[in-house]
C-alpha cells in the first residue's frame, strides 16, 4: 500500500514538488509563527527563570513583577533565612522603568542586585562583570547595541548616570530588558534603605520548594512565597494579559490559515490524481483500498513538507535573531506535536474527501469528469 | 478572454479550489499586517482622540506612557497666559494597578477636568464622572472583570462607584479609566499636582512659535502630539515590533508564494489545453492572453473573497477580543489586489512561456 501510494505520488515529479511545495508552506507559516510566540513567551520570564531562586518571597498577595511594586521590611530576610531548609535568601529591588542611553530611551525591569548575590544576577554575560558594583550597571548587550554604546557607555536610569561595566546575554524581552545596578546604588535612589521588593531563596539539597515556601508563608507574616515555577506561571499569566495575546492571536490566525492551505493543497492534489484513481478502481481495487492508498499519499506528503519546513524553521531560528537581538525563537516539541498531529489529521479527510466522491463512481464516469 | 472564461468554467471545481487557494492567502496578509497596524495605532489612541496640538510636560520627559510627569507648580496658568495659547487640557495621569475580584489588572488612570476635556471622547453608557468618588471604566475592561454601570471598585485604597463605560479606550496593553483630576490628586495625595498639558494654539498663530514661547518656562518640556506619539510608539513597540513585524513578514511571504503556486498549478495542470491550441495554430500571443485571462479571473476572484473573509474575520476578532485593533483600509485592499494580480500573472505566465517554447505534441508527451 505504502508502495504504491509512493509510486503514485512520484510518478509526476512537477505535480509532487507542487504538492510538497503547498504542504510545505503551510507548515513554515504554523512552524515558524509559533516558534516566534514560544520564544517570546519563554523570555517573559528569563529572569525568573534564570534567577538561581526556587521560591520568590514578595510583599503578602504580590504575585508577579510584571508592572507590580512589592514591598518588604529588610528584617523579613532574617525571618525567612530561618525556616527549615532555605539556604540562602538574596534581597533585591526591582522597578519597571525607561532606560536613558544617549537618545535612545527603552523600558527595562531595573533590578537592584547585593555584591554577593547568591541569585538574581545576570546569567550569561557577552563581556564585562557580572557584579555591577557602585555606579554600574549590567545592560542587555541588544539594548546596548541599538543606543550604540559598549562598556565604558554611560546610561540614566532613575535619574542618575551609571557606567556600562557588562553586558548580558537573553536579558530582553517582550516586557522590556533587564538592567542590574547595586542594591545600595538602587535603595540611594529610591531614598529607602529598609525596604527590599523580593527575597530570592535557594533551598537546601534535597528539600521540596513547595513545603519550603508554605513554611515560609507559615512561619514569616505578611508576605506571599511561590516556588519558581509558580512564579514565572503568575507572571506569564500577567504578561499574556497585557502584551503576548497579540502574539497569541497572530498565531492563531497563522495556524488555522495554515491548516486551511495545506488541506486545499492536499485535496487538490488529490483531486488531479483522480484518473490513476480510476484505473485502480477499473482493475478492481477496493475502495477500502483507495482510501488506504490516499492517507498514505497524505501522510508522506505531510512528512517530507514537515522536514522541509523544520529545515526552514531552523535557519530562521538561527538567522532572526541576528537581526534583530529581541528575537528569539523556540521550536518545542508541544509546538511540534500540535502542528504534526492537526497536519495529519486535516491532510488525511482533505485526501479523504475526493475519493468519498469517486467512490459512489463508477469507474468509466471517474475518467469523463477529468 | 471568452476562451479563459469556457477553459475555466470547464472546471468548476478547480476553479473554486484555486479561487480559495488565493483567497486564504490574501485573508492570511490582510489579517496580519492589520494586526501589526492596529498594535501601533493603539499605543497612540489617547493622544490621537484628544485636542490639542501640543504636550507640556514635565522637563526631560519625552513620552505620555509609562513615565511620570509632574509639572511645575503654576505651570497652567503660565502656559495658559502665553501668548497664541487658545486653550490648555491639565491632565494627571499614571499607570496602576487595579486589584479587581483578586486579579491584578494593569490600567492607565487619567484625571481630567470634565468642563476642559481629555476625558473619555466616547461613552458606551453613563455619564461622566461628576464627583470624586465616581469613574469611568473602559467598557472592554469592564466586560472582562463584570463591572456594571453602579458597581464599586477600589482604586488605590478608595472605593469608586463606576458612572460611565467608554468605547474606544482599550488596547493589547492596556485600558484607560478616567475620574475628575481633583479625585487623582487626592489619590495620589499631591493637591494641585498635573502631569501634562494638552495645547490648542490660537487659529492662525503659529505652532513653532507658540512652542518656542512656551519653551522658554521653567521646568517644562514641549512637544509636538506627533512627536510624542512617535515617542511612546518606539518605547512600547521596541520589543513587539521586531516579532509582529517578523509574523506580519513571514504571513506576506507564505501569502505571496501561495498564490503564486496556485496559479502556477492551475497553468501547469492546463498544458494539455494549451496544447490543443498550439495544434490547431493558436500563436503563443494568444496562449499568453488566454493563461493572463485565466490567471486575472482566478486571482481577482480569489482577491476579492479574501477581502470579504479578512473583512468577517476581522468583525469577528474584535467581538470575541475586543482589546485588538484590526487595521483594514482601502489603501490594504488596493495593495493586496495589485500584489494578488502582479504574482498571479508572474506565476502564470511562467510556465506559458515555457509550454509556448515547445512543439504541441511535446506538450502532449510532458
Amino acid at each position: 500500500m505504502i508502495r504504491l501510494a509512493w509510486r503514485n505520488l512520484t510518478q509526476n515529479p512537477a505535480r509532487l514538488l507542487i504538492s510538497l511545495g503547498g504542504v510545505s508552506v503551510a507548515l513554515v507559516l504554523m512552524l515558524t509563527l509559533d516558534a516566534i510566540f514560544t520564544g517570546m513567551e519563554q523570555r517573559v520570564t528569563a529572569f525568573i527563570d534564570r534567577s538561581g531562586a526556587d521560591i520568590f518571597v514578595s510583599q503578602q498577595d504580590v504575585r508577579n513583577m510584571h508592572m507590580a511594586s512589592s514591598s518588604l521590611a529588610r528584617g523579613q530576610q532574617a525571618r525567612v533565612k530561618s525556616v527549615a531548609g532555605v539556604a540562602s535568601v538574596t534581597p533585591i529591588l526591582y522597578v519597571t522603568n525607561p532606560i536613558l542611553a544617549g537618545k535612545d530611551r527603552s523600558l527595562a525591569y531595573i533590578i537592584g542586585v547585593p555584591s554577593d548575590a547568591k541569585a538574581g544576577g545576570p546569567w550569561e554575560i557577552e563581556s564585562g562583570r557580572e557584579d555591577p558594583g557602585a555606579g554600574g550597571v549590567v545592560l542587555d548587550v541588544g539594548v546596548a547595541a541599538k543606543a550604540g554604546i559598549g562598556l565604558g557607555g554611560e546610561v540614566e536610569i532613575l535619574g542618575d548616570t551609571f557606567e556600562v561595566v557588562g553586558l548580558s546575554h537573553g536579558t530582553a524581552s517582550m516586557a522590556g530588558s533587564v538592567a542590574f545596578i547595586s542594591l545600595d546604588d538602587f535603595a540611594d535612589l529610591w531614598q529607602d534603605s529598609d525596604t527590599v521588593s523580593f527575597l530570592l531563596v535557594e533551598t537546601a539539597p534535597g528539600e521540596a520548594p513547595e513545603q519550603v515556601a508554605a513554611g515560609i508563608e507559615a512561619r514569616v507574616r505578611d508576605v506571599t512565597a511561590m516556588t519558581r515555577q509558580e512564579f514565572a506561571r503568575q507572571e506569564r499569566k500577567v504578561v499574556r494579559d497585557m502584551s503576548t495575546d497579540i502574539l497569541a492571536i497572530m498565531n492563531i490566525v497563522g495556524f488555522l490559515i495554515g491548516l486551511a492551505v495545506m488541506a486545499l493543497t492536499v485535496y487538490t492534489g488529490t483531486l488531479s490524481r483522480r484518473a490513476e484513481y480510476g484505473v485502480l478502481k477499473a482493475l478492481g481495487a477496493r475502495n477500502g483500498k483507495l482510501a488506504a492508498t490516499v492517507v498514505w499519499q497524505a501522510v508522506i506528503s505531510v512528512s517530507l513538507g514537515f522536514l522541509i519546513a523544520l529545515i526552514l524553521t531552523s535557519l530562521l531560528t538561527v538567522a532572526a535573531p541576528l537581526a534583530s537581538a529581541s528575537l528569539r525563537l523556540v521550536i518545542g516539541l508541544p509546538s511540534v506535536a500540535k502542528v504534526v498531529v492537526t497536519s495529519l489529521v486535516i491532510a488525511g479527510v482533505a485526501s479523504l474527501l475526493p475519493i468519498w466522491q469517486m467512490a459512489r463512481l463508477d469507474p468509466a464516469t471517474v475518467f469523463r469528469r477529468r | 478572454m471568452l476562451m479563459a472564461r469556457r477553459n475555466l468554467g470547464r472546471d468548476r471545481t478547480r476553479l473554486l479550489l484555486n479561487i480559495a487557494g488565493v483567497a486564504l492567502a490574501i485573508l492570511l496578509i490582510l489579517l496580519l499586517t492589520g494586526i501589526r497596524e492596529g498594535m501601533f495605532r493603539q499605543i497612540t489612541s489617547y493622544l490621537d482622540r484628544t485636542p490639542g496640538s501640543l504636550l507640556v510636560s514635565q522637563g526631560g520627559v519625552e513620552n505620555l506612557l509609562s513615565v511620570t510627569s509632574l509639572l511645575p507648580a503654576g505651570a497652567t496658568a503660565r502656559v495658559q497666559g502665553t501668548r497664541g495659547v487658545e486653550s490648555v487640557i491639565p491632565i494627571l495621569s499614571q499607570y496602576t494597578i487595579l486589584d479587581l475580584h483578586g486579579r491584578k489588572q494593569a490600567a492607565y488612570l487619567i484625571g481630567y477636568v470634565p468642563a476642559r476635556g481629555g476625558g473619555p471622547w466616547r461613552l458606551a453608557a453613563g455619564r461622566a464622572p461628576r464627583a470624586d468618588d465616581e469613574a469611568v471604566f473602559d467598557r472592554v475592561l469592564a466586560e472582562r472583570h463584570d463591572l456594571a454601570l453602579g458597581d464599586r471598585v477600589d482604586v488605590m485604597g478608595r472605593t469608586l462607584e463606576v458612572v460611565g463605560l467608554s468605547e474606544g479606550t482599550t488596547s493589547w496593553m492596556t485600558s484607560f479609566f478616567f475620574l475628575r483630576k481633583s479625585a487623582v490628586e487626592s489619590l495620589v495625595r499631591l493637591p494641585g499636582a498635573t502631569s501634562f498639558l494638552l495645547v490648542t494654539t490660537d487659529e492662525g498663530a503659529s505652532v513653532d512659535d507658540v512652542r518656542s514661547r512656551l519653551a522658554s518656562l521653567d521646568g517644562v518640556d514641549v512637544h509636538t502630539k506627533g512627536e510624542i506619539a512617535a515617542n511612546d510608539r518606539k518605547l512600547f513597540a521596541r520589543y513587539f515590533s521586531a516579532p509582529v513585524t517578523l509574523m506580519a513578514a513571514i504571513a506576506a511571504l507564505v501569502g505571496a508564494l501561495v498564490v503564486g503556486l496556485v496559479i502556477y498549478t492551475a497553468t501547469v495542470e492546463r498544458q494539455r489545453d494549451f496544447g490543443v491550441l498550439k495544434a490547431i495554430g493558436a500563436p503563443n500571443r494568444s496562449l499568453y492572453l488566454v493563461v493572463v485571462a485565466q490567471s486575472l479571473i482566478a486571482s481577482l476572484g480569489g482577491v476579492v473573497a479574501g477581502s470579504v473573509l479578512a473583512i468577517g474575520a476581522r468583525a469577528g476578532i474584535m467581538a470575541l477580543r475586543p482589546q485588538f485593533l484590526i487595521v483594514l483600509e482601502p489603501a490594504d485592499f488596493v495593495l493586496a489586489l495589485v500584489v494578488g494580480l502582479g504574482i498571479a500573472m508572474v506565476a502564470g505566465l511562467y510556465p506559458a512561456r515555457r509550454i509556448g517554447g515547445l512543439a504541441p505534441a511535446e506538450v502532449f508527451r510532458r
